[in-house]
């Protein structure tokens, strides 16, 4: 998969990469992967399907059990002088070491020993990119806030003004405030520095809104980019050989011929168009009765409409112009059309 | 009636108890811990040389425990090795070494027949030390151990994250143990600083020479000098006390 142009050299680049934890299945399987620079990547996918595990490796934390990681061209380990304090991860939970903020804030800058930084200028500079005061700088990591002490360890990573910024699920468990902040603090790192973010998040509206790329993860493969909407089986054939998955309000989601039953069916949101609900399916399509509950306005140009087939929900892209054509708002009853060629399977 | 006689009955009893009270025991307990604050006030020599003695081992057996204990129970705790956990359990049971087994075995190897013959430290304050320093090197082995245990999982990928190598990642890693190593190294003083059965066997309790606190205190009590014995006793006290405030204050930060 190629993220971004590809004439310049990517910031990574992935081959055969898998990792596996203990003698487990592989939580990651990437054939290849490259992500041009000062890109705004955002990686969705439901727990567990190697989202946190693909930000640890590119963030050069651990090796992958097998394959290459290559950063700015040169294969690269944990450790190693290129990715040291160039490359980043803001975990989920906010840890900050039983220091001062000021010395959790100063801690990379003195790791790596640049003797000219002015480490002061830079933590009040990092500092104020997550909206806290100079005067913060004095509090013990003890005082303070969810929120603060994750825009804490947000602004220990922006001291070091990073090439790669990872993120993972940066925003969910803080304030609304203190997620305002940290948003708008890694989009301003990338406006001034060039740096290139990886976002992990649930929050597909902040994610469709800013990334140039959003990626999907299932089952620790990738899915290809773009909008897209993955459902589980189990599959069952019905009475007619027909294959489909019984909703839980009782109706019923028909799919062409899976290659096994517990396959999970991905279709792309470009494959579903809005339907007659009168005219019956023509040969090779599937009507899905369903619900609009979600509009989202996308980083680019047009919308992503989210609709409620039972307990499915699917996206699906459409121009502002078609919007207002088909009356697409949110609340309205609809039939999705889904092509047979639509489809793709994982099993 | 019944209850009244019972009442009666009580007060009779507990009014003889308290004159038995005031004519014996009271009388050399009180008097004991008067006398005891005057040996404390007037710096009777006897005492403060049971202090430094005490004070002179301690520090020597916590120097030995620290300098061996806290690197080994670095390595305990931080690294995953083969039989670690049957290592875990071995040194989690000489945590309750008794005092007198390890005087027995320092008396056997130091004394003119052992093994460390030649070196002369029965009866000297260096053999007691030694002593000492093996009755808390587990417990600081250990505990270094579950402090270190205990550190916050994220802590590598934050320090490697925030691009420290690996020397300044094992580094940081036991500063952010700090306190809990600090309780550890608090808790086996105040384990050492009040056992009696290491400092009499192997130091041998002589005057001005390897008398600690309490082998004076064993003495003093078994001589019926009560003063000398309570006076050393409220310097172990507070001594313990100061110990057992600094592991709480630990505690609570660590």
């Amino acid at each position: 998969m190629w993220i971004g142009g590809l004439n310049m050299t990517p910031i990574y680049q992935i081959n055969a990469l898998e990792h596996r934890y203990g003698n487990q299945a592989p939580a990651l399987r990437v054939e290849r992967m490259q992500i041009a620079p000062n890109r705004i990547v955002g990686l969705v996918g439901p727990n567990g399907s190697g989202k946190s595990t693909l930000l640890k490796i590119l963030a050069f934390i651990f090796k992958p059990s097998r394959g290459q990681v290559l950063f700015e061209g040169r294969a690269a380990a944990p450790f190693d002088e290129a990715v040291r304090a160039k490359v980043t991860i803001l975990p989920q939970d906010a840890f900050l070491m039983k220091r001062s903020v000021f010395d959790n804030v100063a801690y990379g800058l003195k790791v790596r020993g640049n003797g000219k930084t002015d480490i002061a200028s830079r933590v009040t500079d990092a500092l104020a990119r997550v909206g806290l005061d100079a005067d913060f700088a004095a509090r013990p990591w003890h005082a303070l806030s969810g929120g603060e002490a994750q825009r804490v360890a947000l602004a220990a990573r922006l001291a070091l003004r990073p090439k790669v910024l990872l993120m993972d699920e940066p925003t969910a468990s803080v304030d609304a405030k203190s997620a305002r902040r940290i948003r708008a603090a890694a989009l301003e790192s990338r406006a001034q520095w060039g740096t290139t973010l990886v976002i992990a998040s649930h929050d597909l509206h902040w994610l469709y809104g800013v990334c140039d790329d959003v990626v999907h993860l299932h089952r620790g493969r990738l899915l290809g980019q773009g909008l897209k909407t993955v459902i589980n089986g189990p599959w069952q054939q019905d009475a007619n050989g027909q294959w489909g998955r019984n909703l839980s309000d009782g109706s019923r989601l028909n799919v062409p011929p899976p290659p096994t039953p517990d396959a999970a069916a991905v279709i792309d949101a470009d494959a579903l168009t809005f339907a007659d609900p009168v005219t019956p399916p023509a040969a090779g399509s599937y009507h899905m009765p369903g619900a609009i509950t979600r509009m989202i306005l996308l980083k680019g140009q047009g919308i992503a409409a989210t609709v409620a087939v039972g307990d499915a929900q699917f996206t699906v892209s459409l121009s502002q112009d078609a919007a207002i054509a088909n009356k697409v708002y949110p609340g309205r009853t609809v039939v999705l059309q889904a092509q047979d060629s639509g489809w793709r399977w994982l099993s | 009636m019944a209850p009244n006689g019972l009442k009666g009955l009580k007060i009779t009893a507990a009014n003889r108890w308290l004159a038995l009270m005031a004519k014996h025991e009271m009388d050399f307990i009180l008097s004991g811990i008067l006398q005891a604050f005057q040996l404390l006030i007037s710096g009777n020599a006897e005492a403060y040389s049971a202090v430094m003695a005490t004070l002179q081992v301690s520090t020597g057996s916590m120097a030995i425990s620290l300098i061996l204990g806290v690197p080994a129970g670095f390595l305990l705790g931080y690294f995953e090795f083969p039989f670690k956990r049957s290592l875990r359990t071995v040194v989690d049971t000489l945590l309750a070494l008794p005092t007198v087994l390890i005087g027995l075995l320092v008396y056997a190897f130091v004394s003119k027949r052992g093994l460390l013959g030649e070196f002369g430290m029965l009866f000297t304050l260096t053999g007691i030390a030694v002593g000492q320093a093996m009755l808390a090197l587990p417990i600081v082995i250990a505990l270094t151990a579950t402090a270190v245990e205990s550190i916050d999982r994220h802590l590598r990928v934050v320090l490697i994250s925030l691009g420290a190598n690996r020397r300044q990642l094992l580094l940081s890693s036991l500063w952010e143990a700090r306190f809990g190593i600090l309780a550890a190294a608090v808790t086996a003083y105040g384990r050492v600083l009040t056992e009696v059965g290491i400092s009499m066997m192997v130091g041998g309790n002589i005057k001005w020479h390897t008398r600690t606190i309490t082998t004076a205190i064993a003495l003093e009590t078994n001589k019926g000098q009560f003063a000398l014995g309570i006076a050393l006793g409220l310097i172990l006290l507070f001594l313990a006390f100061v110990v057992n405030f600094g592991v709480s204050r630990l505690r609570r930060k660590a």
